[in-house]
């Protein structure tokens, strides 16, 4: 039922998308989770991956973008429901004959979008500002990961932002979720650093199938079947997320108009 | 003696008021979420990276570092917004109004957060001793308790200053975060100082921290209170002297506030 | 033919107080109250603050999902065929949110004209068109954050006519408007009326609804006390008169003194600054004036008059005397 909608309403989508970024584009939070974060840990990241040689600055600057992408899916998607509900716009929104779930869909997609420029920010900072030269392996493929890597990304976003405003409790957590997935996702180091036992739980999480397939095809030595394994899995978790957000919202949207909190809390 | 009581007094007025905006509205799972969950994130996702890089011999440097600088959190988050957040609950005229020896009161409400720091440190550091191995057999442990705090106090200095440029400026969420994240490639938490280019030591060695981390490693592994103490002298002195700004720039905003008739936030 | 439906709508709002022992407090917001607008009719739901009235439209906007009772919008019931009616409907709530400040006016537009599905090239003629007829012509280039009061309430019309919506739900639209501005509003729902659209208004004003809807219901706490045709309400106060003394400090006691006297139907009283003004239904008219005097006797006392009733008697005899 979702995927149709992504079809029919891909106007609405891109047009929310459109004001979405321009509504936040010079917000001062967003613009540290995904610029000044992420440039920092860039540089502290090549500095502490010297050692490493080779195209180690390229392997930073990846990974230093996909911790912006996930620091904006976090805080910035997780929140993107309640924010409309602060600024007294919600009631506006629900009662518009498009489903709910397909204007954050088009939110999270600008969040996406912008939380890119914190890979373009860190591959400026490196080749720029640092001296490296930065090249991809497999530049077509590592393009082709970033478009499944988007759209993963914001499906996942689709279910965590509903999760957020149902089950407050799960909220609080949102600050100590941040750096463990950039530790489970393999963000900047591979997973087989850590112990076995963790394993399972990166391979349930979208953004570990996104870091393989753009370092695989930045950095890495652009294995067909890998990458193919790590877009299969994208897209499947994407299905899922999808199916799930569709049930989340419905369900989401009822409570809150039974226990009136589109409105307030 | 009147003197003395009147400012204990305001001192214990300060520590309560931060206590109770730290740890009134808190439920304890967020609590615990920030206090003991948080700084072993931080500390696993550096560790792993600088033994990713280094080839895992050197995994004690990146624990140390950062159990050390967790005390930036309330150092920073934590003073800065105990500061800022009276401006944004209005009770900052009533602050400036007040006769009262303001010195006792903005150190007053620093404490709170030198105590619950140096916990937060303290927990950290046991995450090195359990998960990292980090081997304390070695260390003269009160020397490192001393140190442990004075680290602490010396953040808050650095809070107390920006808590009150804080007043200045809308976005102090912003100013905070980046902040915190800049100690971490200056400090030595993360990058051994020497390694860095002189004019990036040169800042590092004006930062609160530098010299705690420093004293840090050295007693753990092994060293003495000799050899780490003009260290700690010259941290306390940095901590000092970010307070002690912090607390002018305090009384010039409470002179301009009170010029231009501009008391409340933006 | 009927475009809207109430049948027994209950709606109540719950709160927890409390934090360590926490009980539920149940505040009944709708006590079954059932109505029907007839299509192309302009209805009126007038009461006071806390009756029920913008409970009662955000049930019908799909905001709210109904305790008990059934509501429906041309037949489609509110709560299953949601997607269906909400394009269908256009609703005010008025105030200052619900616009997006950062955005201008035609931003602002643009951005529900495509969540309401309006097509790209029938919505580049009808913003400035609607910018035009709610007296934003010329602004819309500038956001909402430096917008009036008025002015965004004005937007807010234009935001609800974008996808020409048949049937449309004002709350309280002219309340916090200048009085210029209010008048001009209402001459803007005379013209949606004239278009043969089906509007539900509410308001606390008596003379809005006077002048405005075809029938009215009154609802006061929940339930509908009355509900009936303008003229047909004041046929309730017919057999009264209105008789109004203007005094200056009374005290509570007397006034209820007054209000027990067994020829007084109900009594309101009207602050104005250091005065106020009693207002006394009564049958006996003139004749009920001498009692009144000496149950205020000693008190300085301005003008004394007897006049026909209003609307706004009516009302005040349906809702208690309370206001």
């Amino acid at each position: 039922m979702k995927f149709r909608n992504i079809f029919v309403y891909w106007r609405t989508i891109l047009r929310v998308a459109e004001i979405t970024l321009r509504h936040q584009w010079n917000d001062s939070f967003i613009l540290f989770s995904i610029l000044v974060q992420p440039m920092i840990i860039a540089v502290l990241a090549l500095f502490m991956l010297r050692g490493l040689g080779g195209d180690y600055a390229m392997f930073v600057v990846v990974g230093s973008g996909l911790t912006g992408l996930w620091s904006s899916l976090l805080f910035i998607s997780g929140n993107s429901i309640n924010g409309e509900r602060w600024q007294g716009t919600l009631e506006s929104l629900v009662s518009t004959p498009t489903p709910f779930e397909v204007i954050v869909f088009g939110k999270n997609l600008a969040n996406v979008i912008q939380s890119l420029l914190s890979m373009t920010a860190s591959y400026l900072l490196a080749s720029l500002l640092f001296g490296y030269t930065l090249q991809l392996v497999a530049p077509l493929l590592f393009i082709g990961s970033v478009l499944l890597s988007i759209f993963a990304f914001i499906s996942f976003g689709l279910i965590i932002a509903p999760l957020f405003i149902m089950y407050r409790g799960i909220q609080q957590w949102q600050n100590a979720m941040e750096f463990p997935v950039y530790i489970l996702a393999g963000f900047l180091f591979p997973i087989a650093m850590l112990p076995g036992w963790t394993t399972p739980i990166s391979y349930i999480l979208p953004p570990y199938w996104a870091a393989r397939a753009l370092h695989e095809t930045s950095t890495g030595g652009a294995d067909l079947e890998k990458i193919m394994l790590a877009w299969g899995m994208m897209l499947f978790f994407s299905v899922i997320d999808l199916l799930i957000a569709s049930r989340l919202f419905k369900v989401m949207l009822y409570k809150a108009r039974v226990d009136a909190t589109l409105e307030t809390e | 003696m009147r003197v003395i009581t009147n400012n204990l007094r305001l001192f214990w007025r300060g520590t309560l008021l931060s206590y109770v905006a730290l740890f009134a509205w808190l439920r304890p799972t967020t609590y615990a979420a920030s206090k003991i969950l948080m700084p072993l994130a931080q500390i696993l996702f550096f560790s792993i990276l600088g033994s990713y890089g280094t080839g895992g011999s050197n995994v004690d440097f990146y624990v140390i570092g950062n159990a050390i600088q967790i005390a930036a959190v309330s150092g920073i988050f934590g003073v800065t917004m105990s500061i800022g957040g009276d401006r944004w609950a209005g009770t900052l005229p009533y602050l400036f109004g007040t006769p009262a020896n303001r010195l006792m009161m903005f150190f007053g409400r620093a404490f709170m957060h030198i105590i619950d720091g140096a916990f937060g440190v303290v927990i950290a550091l046991g995450w090195g001793a359990l998960l990292f191995g980090v081997d304390f057999s070695q260390t003269n442990l009160s020397a490192l308790g001393l140190t442990v705090i004075i680290t602490t106090i010396s953040t808050c200095g650095l809070g107390l200053l920006m808590g009150c440029l804080s007043l200045l400026t809308a976005n102090v969420m912003f100013v905070n975060n980046t902040v915190y994240f800049l100690l971490l490639i200056f400090s030595g938490a993360n990058i051994a100082l020497d390694t860095l280019p002189n004019w990036m030591q040169g800042f590092s060695q004006v930062l609160p921290l530098t010299r705690g981390i420093a004293a840090s490693r050295a007693l753990i592994a092994g060293g003495s209170f000799a050899e780490v103490s003009p260290l700690l002298v010259n941290e306390i002195g940095i901590g000092l002297a970010y307070g002690w700004l912090g607390y002018l720039l305090f009384k010039w905003f409470e002179y301009q506030a009170k010029r231009k008739g501009t008391l409340e936030t933006v | 033919m009927n475009s809207i439906e109430v049948s027994h709508l209950r709606r109540v709002y719950r709160s927890t107080i409390g934090v360590i022992r926490r009980s539920i407090k149940e505040i009944v917001a709708v006590d079954d109250i059932s109505f029907d607008i007839k299509e192309g009719e302009l209805f009126g739901l007038l009461g006071p603050n806390g009756a029920g009235k913008t409970t009662t439209v955000k049930v019908l906007a799909t905001l709210l999902i109904p305790d008990a009772g059934t509501v429906r919008v041309r037949g489609l019931d509110i709560v299953k065929d949601a997607q269906e009616v909400r394009k269908i409907i256009g609703f005010i709530f008025g105030g200052e949110r619900g616009l997006y400040w950062r955005l201008s006016a035609i931003d602002n537009l643009r951005y529900f004209a495509s969540l309401y599905h309006v097509d790209p090239d029938v919505s580049k003629k009808r913003i400035p068109y609607l910018l035009d007829l709610v007296g934003l012509e010329g602004r819309g280039n500038e956001r909402v954050q430096g917008y009036s009061r008025g002015m965004k309430q004005r937007l807010h019309v234009a935001r609800t006519l974008l996808h020409d919506p048949d049937i449309l739900f004002l709350d309280e639209p002219t309340i916090g408007l200048d009085p210029v501005g209010a008048r001009e509003f209402r001459g803007v729902i005379r013209n949606l009326q004239s278009e043969n659209k089906t509007i539900l208004l509410t308001t606390h004003y008596m003379f809005e609804a006077d002048s405005l809807c075809e029938r009215i219901a009154v609802i006061d706490q929940g339930r509908i006390v009355a509900l009936d045709t303008p003229s047909a309400l004041k046929e309730h106060v017919s057999d009264l008169s209105v008789v109004e003394v203007e005094t200056f400090g009374v005290p509570e006691a007397t006034v209820n003194a007054i209000r027990s006297l067994r020829f007084v139907d109900a009594l309101s009283v009207e602050e104005q600054g250091q005065r106020q003004r009693l207002l006394i239904q009564t049958p006996l008219g003139a004749e009920a004036v001498p009692d009144v005097m000496a149950a205020l006797d000693g008190l300085r006392v301005g003008r004394v008059t007897v006049r026909e009733p209003t609307l706004e008697d009516a009302y005040v005899r349906l809702v208690g005397g309370k206001e």
